[in-house]
């Protein structure tokens, strides 16, 4: 399902999540409401870490992830990366990468079978992409901008682009991740789709400020309508999704 | 003959592959003196047809890439392009806004440039490149790389003529004599190093055909058990390691056009990195630990599990590739430290290095941080040859050059020399003497100034030299300067016993008299004067005021101390008067004006109080505490005087 939530007055939820479809990592804001959204959608399914990165709250920027593993920038302190290790689930690599480009989540999207990357990123980190998170590893640009991470929401059940995204570029990007794409927007009308929004297989979180219209796109294509939710009926999620449209 | 001479220097200018070498060339091939050094000269481009990195040759069909406008039959396809050079490069020439080359164009534009597109190999040229057409940034780049060349040359001049050479040196019949083809000397068996006169019939040996390329998606699973032969390449150091397997004999791929293209084959390759040396200060977290003792941090945590891990992932590849590893012809390894030696070769379960291997070889050049595009540009170097040119007669100009400036620099060195001691026999001398007085007369030291006066045999009338330093340009004699820095006895002694002339002027026009500082100095030239008598010298004219005998003047000295202690004495009395003055005065003071006790005035405390004031501030288990340990003490102190009576 597709909830809207704000961090702290901002509608950038990508900036301060990120969410995947093993763990979720949330930053420590001032006051618990955003992570309390979180906590409503996937307690007792996924582990959710409260962290920062560096000291800053932008962890859904600085860092990036999918269900095998998660990629810290150098910048993070030992602390953090001990903390980040004892949260998560065992199963999830976490990895320290010496990147100059070191805004990883936004020179980076993945789901779990591919990663678009940006092109000047080092060979080593595109191996070390590949070996942590498991994905193949593509260098592209999204509607000519080399920050994939920010302008790109990605799922294993499909995408979001810029919504200047030419069509043609759109179906190359489609058949290279193997997954449908749309080109919209977020938080009315933001063209900064993955920096404005959190996705993984059966939940979105959105800005507050995203319209009914947007909302739809996104359930749509990321096809959260489907009700895939792990250890959940149909029946009951769908009543709470007719709840959280008021 | 002419024609397949000029077709070797044809080839000469092609990078040259030293398993797969031309036949015309290998025939001609003869070993130079193993001796001789060689400068070696670094081909400015680098090969094209060894052009290797993980790089996928596309094949063109349907679907497609609007950025360099192909299409592809099916995905896999597509993806492989995606991830080829040339689509990197066009990325970045279309963000750069240049425009996108097509694939042969793109071939073209690599061979004239050995530029690798990867994101860690260009970085550094980007800022260089940032305007202009692909031809200028080429040309750009050409020019950059010619630069570095440069510096590389000199070194190796420069050093040659050590003991053992890295490289052999051949020569050819079909190339001029000023021409030298060299390859490493560690790409042969140690048995083969020692016998350099069957050096090139075990070249020939070594040749080896080139490959067909099997089709393009055989190609990323090739059976580990390939016996062609191979060498082993690992690199570990700070945390990374990198290893590859790659075969001796090249690969031909049919580019588009029908060119062959010679690549190498890498038959298997892997890199790790773990996070393992410590931040901002440097080296491995053991080392750290084995020398001031194991820290406790988070960091130092991770970085010793990371440690263990890494030694781990690389003895389990070890252990996978052990079967190719025991085949390989070469195993080159470059490990720094002992951290790192040790992960390699020490003795676990089933180790596969082992450090007294004959085919174990460092790599015989610098290398930079394990990666596998490094270890791709170490295979490269390692089994290129090198084409040195060296002409013959400017080698020979250059020597003489050196000799000649060598037999100018002799007898030029010489010259100044007995030019010195001419002029100094004496002045050293003086020198040497006004060094030695200058620092007695400082130090006050008046018997041994006396007698290296007298030992020297210096004359009354000697000043300092050189006469023209500042040092002595107010003090030119010693009494100048016995005088100036307030040495009464040294002025006494030089005036009476050395003779030394107190009308002698400086370079300001005054006398020593003028430039005493102090009353005692003052008067040890007055008490002179009457000694040496009103005749001796002078005395007006070194201003010198009327003389005073010993007697007078000390009895005057003896006169002001005691006046002076009177003085002090009386300021004291003063002094102390005025303080019991104006003690009693506060006491009537406080008498008067207090009706209470005043705030901190000591009152006696009650023991109770005491113990109070001990516990404030305390939790009550400690007050607790205290009072039980009071309590005890005290039955102590009884049972002993209870004993004691």
């Amino acid at each position: 399902m597709a909830v809207r939530a704000q961090f702290e007055n901002s509608n950038e939820v990508g900036v301060f999540a990120r969410l995947t479809n093993s763990y979720a990592v949330v930053a420590v804001g001032a006051s618990e409401n955003f992570y309390s959204v979180f906590e409503a959608e996937l307690q007792d399914i996924i582990p959710i870490c409260h962290a920062t990165i560096a000291g800053t709250r932008i962890v859904g920027r600085l860092t990036v992830g999918n269900k095998n593993g998660l990629l810290v920038p150098t910048t993070t302190t030992d602390q953090e990366l001990q903390h980040l290790r004892n949260t998560l689930p065992d199963t999830v690599k976490i990895q320290r990468i010496e990147e100059r480009l070191s805004a990883l989540g936004n020179v980076i999207c993945c789901n779990d079978h591919v990663a678009i990357v940006h092109p000047d990123l080092e060979r080593e980190t595109e191996e070390i992409i590949a070996d942590t998170l498991g994905v193949e590893v593509f260098r592209q640009t999204v509607a000519d901008n080399v920050l994939t991470g920010s302008y790109m929401a990605l799922s294993n059940a499909g995408g979001i682009v810029h919504p200047k995204t030419s069509i043609r570029d759109q179906d190359e990007l489609s058949s290279l991740l193997q997954v449908p794409l749309v080109a919209g927007s977020v938080n009315r009308g933001s063209p900064v789709v993955g920096a404005g929004m959190v996705v993984n297989d059966w939940l979105a979180v959105t800005g507050l400020d995203t319209t009914a219209t947007e909302l739809s796109v996104i359930e749509s294509v990321f096809r959260l309508g489907e009700m895939a939710a792990p250890g959940a009926g149909g029946g009951p999620q769908k009543e709470s999704i007719v709840e959280s449209f008021y | 003959m002419a024609a397949s001479d000029s077709r070797i220097e044809e080839l000469l200018k092609r990078p040259l592959y030293v398993y797969d070498l031309p036949q015309e060339l290998l025939a001609t091939l003869t070993a130079k003196n193993a001796n001789e050094a060689v400068a070696e000269q670094t081909p400015e481009s680098t090969p094209q047809d060894l052009e290797l990195a993980a790089q996928e040759s596309a094949i063109a069909t349907s679907t497609s890439c609007s950025l360099c406008n192909v299409a592809y039959r099916n995905v896999e396809e597509q993806r492989s392009h995606v991830r080829s050079d040339q689509h990197r490069y066009n990325l970045k020439a279309q963000l750069r806004g240049n425009t996108p080359l097509d694939e042969a164009q793109f071939i073209k534009a690599i061979g004239e440039l050995d530029e690798s597109i990867s994101g860690s190999e260009s970085s550094e040229s980007e800022e260089e490149e940032a305007e202009g057409d692909a031809d200028t940034t080429l040309t750009a780049l050409l020019k950059r790389q010619a630069k570095l060349a440069e510096p590389n040359e000199e070194a190796t001049t420069v050093k040659g003529g050590t003991a053992k050479q890295p490289l052999f040196w051949l020569s050819s019949s079909g190339i001029p004599s000023n021409k030298s083809l060299g390859v490493y000397r560690a790409i042969f068996s140690d048995v083969e190093q020692d016998e350099p006169g069957h050096l090139v019939e075990t070249l020939r040996r070594k040749q080896l055909a080139p490959v067909k390329a099997r089709t393009n998606n055989a190609q990323a699973q090739q059976s580990p058990s390939d016996s062609s032969p191979h060498m082993f390449m690992c690199m570990i150091g700070g945390g990374h390691f990198a290893a590859m397997l790659v075969s001796l004999a090249p690969e031909l791929h049919r580019k588009q056009g029908g060119v062959e293209e010679r690549q190498a084959r890498v038959i298997a390759h892997k890199t790790f990195h773990r996070y393992t040396t410590r931040r901002k200060q440097g080296g491995s977290q053991s080392a750290s630990d084995a020398s001031r003792g194991a820290a406790h941090s988070a960091g130092s945590s991770l970085r010793r599990y990371n440690e263990a891990a890494l030694e781990k992932d690389v003895r389990d590849l070890l252990a996978d590739w052990k079967e190719m590893i025991d085949t390989a012809e070469l195993l080159f390894v470059r490990a720094t430290g002992k951290t790192n030696k040790r992960i390699l070769f020490e003795k676990y379960d089933n180790h596969v290095l082992k450090q007294n291997d004959p085919r174990l070889r460092g790599f015989p050049f610098n290398t930079r941080r394990a990666t596998q595009g490094e270890l791709m540009r170490c295979f490269k170097e390692l089994t290129r040859i090198k084409v040195s040119e060296i002409d013959e007669a400017a080698l020979a100009a250059a020597a003489a050059a050196e000799a000649k400036k060598k037999e100018d620099s002799k007898p030029s060195t010489p010259r100044p020399q007995p030019q010195k001691p001419k002029l100094s026999k004496e002045e050293e001398e003086a020198l040497l003497h006004t060094s030695q007085i200058q620092a007695l007369i400082r130090r006050s030291k008046v018997p041994a100034l006396m007698s290296y006066i007298s030992n020297n045999s210096i004359p009354s009338s000697f000043t300092f030299t050189p006469a023209d330093s500042p040092q002595n340009f107010r003090c030119p004699t010693p009494l100048h300067l016995a005088a100036n820095s307030n040495a009464p006895a040294v002025v006494a002694a030089l005036l009476t016993k050395a003779g030394a002339d107190p009308t002698s002027i400086n370079n300001e026009g005054r006398t020593p008299f003028e430039l005493a500082g102090d009353r005692p100095t003052r008067d040890a030239f007055r008490v002179s004067r009457h000694g040496l008598g009103e005749s001796k010298w002078d005395w007006n004219a070194a201003k010198v005021p009327s003389a005073v005998s010993k007697a007078d003047a000390d009895s005057r000295a003896e006169r002001e101390r005691r006046d002076a202690e009177e003085e002090e004495s009386k300021r004291r009395k003063a002094d102390l008067e005025r303080l019991k003055k104006e003690d009693a005065e506060r006491e009537a003071h406080q008498r008067t004006s207090k009706g209470g006790r005043t705030l901190g005035a000591t009152v006696e405390k009650t023991a109770a109080e005491k113990r109070e004031e001990e516990t404030r501030g305390m939790t009550p288990e400690m007050r607790m505490r205290l009072e039980r340990e009071r309590r005890a003490r005290a039955a102590e102190e009884r049972f002993r005087r209870m004993q004691g009576n």
